[in-house]
């Protein structure tokens, strides 16, 4: 029994890393067969825990680490996670029973900022990881946002910007999130690429946290959601 | 020697009177003249002005046609936002899909009034300063404009995921690219600056430069009727930069402020202009001491490389950049000794 187990876990080692290396080599199409060998052999329950969260983490610690890291790299690794979580939607009846309990988070682009594809990589990590993400698109008002957070109870809201001059909106989000009294239990994580190239303005627009990367990005969301419980 | 000498002189390797030096301070302009974005990137007078402006007040040895590549996008349908004190930027593109791309028409040079703003900008800084300043005309590759025409994520999935379709898009706007490279030159540019995000290291693999994107550009800038100046595109590009030297009509490369400009040498044809590398877009965060430090050891580093030429590198130098900032950098090469 104890053989079967560690027999399972130096498989599951390598496929990690098989994994990985097919992801920076941005072939989605291996990563997905082997994930599927995988689950031919153990089933979809999980596959989460078990293979994409952890390569994810690898991907998100390489990520840090490495100079030469693209945005290829970072997509296709989102949607490898994002074509295990819709196999194990379509082949559960739901998927919390691998990655459970669901928090809600929202998210989106602040007013007058068009660049979705930082946000929208956002989302798959998060969802891989069991937010559950309600996500506003772009042009996104501090109204807009504040209302959907209070209505789907979500602790932490992730306004996204490319650029300075819209970066600066964010600063109506936090003014509003405070004159409802609400900076205790509703954290504000904001990024972007202006972010990486202005890192004060993460204060200058009152942002709780950002993050490196989307890769990286659930981890400032769960220490957000984590804040805001014990303040709220 | 004027700039335009100073310029050459350092494309060929000969030496200069000082170190030719410049900044991408195409938006900066609107600063100084008080001009609001929306004019400034629709009115060729206004910009063109701007651009005065800054020869006035500055003196750089390169001057700069509009960094609004939005602007291409709009011409082939997509919707612009026009942003306080920066560049226009899209706010939807005109197709969501590979379908949808092939349907559209190709933008016609000589009507469409966004590419005229930018056909008359180059016409009227050409004019009045082009016998002196070297004047650079801005444009997108045809790797990096589908990005503008069905957006960042659209392009990037149909790059990664579709080689058919990446190949019909590719072939329009190789089309357009060639027609609008050749047109900003016969209308005054001297030099054209393509900046390269969808082929720089911080984007794609070095395989997805070596399959997509280098075929295209071999095909593409041979056609080309003058220099091209690789632009960084805001990565650091030495991981790349054997495969720009090897294509034609690439005069020059824009290294970004990361890069280590020895190792860039070491990697390129020993002729090859190299410029940068002074971070542009965070040029305002820094003290003018501190600025004009940097360059001079920057130049101090390549006094006995004559094919170098200072420069801010990546985007455009922020609209709040004191001014001190940027005279900064121009004094430090001109009292490079």
């Amino acid at each position: 029994m104890e053989n079967r187990i560690i027999d399972k876990e130096k498989m599951n080692k390598n496929l990690h890393e098989s994994l990985v290396s097919a992801l920076l080599n941005v072939d989605r199409p291996l990563a997905n067969q082997l994930v599927d060998d995988w689950i031919d052999v153990n089933g979809v329950d999980g596959v989460m825990i078990e293979i994409v969260n952890p390569v994810l983490e690898i991907i998100g610690e390489k990520y840090q680490k490495r100079k030469d890291f693209s945005l290829a790299q970072a997509y296709v690794a989102g949607k490898f996670a994002e074509d295990i979580l819709n196999k194990v939607a379509s082949q559960q009846k739901t998927i919390t029973d691998d990655i459970a309990p669901k928090r809600p988070v929202v998210i989106g682009n602040i007013e007058d900022d068009y660049h979705p594809l930082g946000r929208k990589l956002v989302g798959i990590f998060l969802r891989a990881k069991g937010w559950e993400v309600y996500d506003l698109g772009v042009d996104v008002t501090a109204e807009k946002f504040i209302e959907k957070a209070l209505e789907v109870k979500a602790h932490v809201i992730g306004a996204s910007a490319m650029i300075y001059s819209t970066a600066v909106n964010i600063k109506k989000l936090r003014e509003e999130i405070n004159r409802r009294g609400l900076a205790r239990k509703l954290k504000l994580a904001v990024g972007g690429g202006v972010f990486k190239l202005r890192p004060e303005l993460i204060n200058e627009v009152g942002g709780d946290g950002t993050a490196e990367s989307a890769v990286t990005a659930p981890e400032i969301f769960e220490d957000l959601w984590n804040e805001s419980t014990k303040e709220g | 020697m004027n700039s335009i000498e100073r310029v050459f002189a350092a494309v060929e390797g000969k030496s200069t009177d000082r170190p030719a030096v410049t900044l991408t301070l195409s938006l900066y302009g609107s600063k100084l003249t008080g001009c609001p974005s929306e004019e400034y990137y629709t009115n060729p007078q206004a910009f063109a002005d701007g651009q005065t402006a800054v020869l006035e007040e500055f003196h750089p040895d390169i001057l700069f046609s509009p960094f609004a590549l939005a602007a291409e996008g709009e011409a082939f349908g997509s919707q612009i936002a026009y942003l306080k004190n920066n560049a226009p930027n899209i706010s939807r593109p005109v197709a969501t899909s590979v379908e949808e791309v092939i349907k559209l028409n190709i933008p016609d040079i000589d009507s469409h009034p966004r590419l005229q703003f930018i056909r008359e900008s180059v016409r009227l800084l050409s004019a009045k300063h082009g016998d002196s300043t070297p004047i650079a005309g801005i444009t997108m590759s045809p790797v990096d404009l589908p990005a503008v025409i069905m957006g960042i994520d659209a392009w990037l999935e149909t790059l990664l995921f579709d080689k058919e379709g990446t190949k019909r898009v590719i072939e329009i706007t190789s089309q357009f690219f060639v027609k609008w490279a050749n047109t900003l030159l016969s209308d005054g540019a001297n030099v054209l600056v393509l900046p390269c995000d969808f082929s720089n290291p911080r984007i794609v693999t070095e395989n997805i430069l070596k399959e997509i994107a280098t075929p295209v550009f071999k095909e593409t800038f041979s056609e080309i009727k003058g220099p091209i100046i690789i632009h960084n595109g805001g990565a650091r590009i030495v991981p790349f930069i054997k495969h720009y030297d090897m294509l034609p009509n690439v005069a020059a490369v824009l290294l970004d402020s990361r890069d280590s400009i020895s190792k860039a040498r070491d990697e390129v044809n020993p002729t090859r202009l190299l410029m940068g590398n002074i971070d542009g877009p965070n040029l305002y965060r820094k003290s003018p001491e501190r600025i004009h430090k940097e360059c001079e050891k920057i130049l101090t580093d390549r006094q006995d490389d004559h094919h170098f030429i200072l420069a801010s590198s990546s985007a455009d130098v922020a609209y709040e950049t004191p001014k001190e900032n940027i005279h900064a950098m121009i004094r430090a090469a001109k009292d490079f000794k």
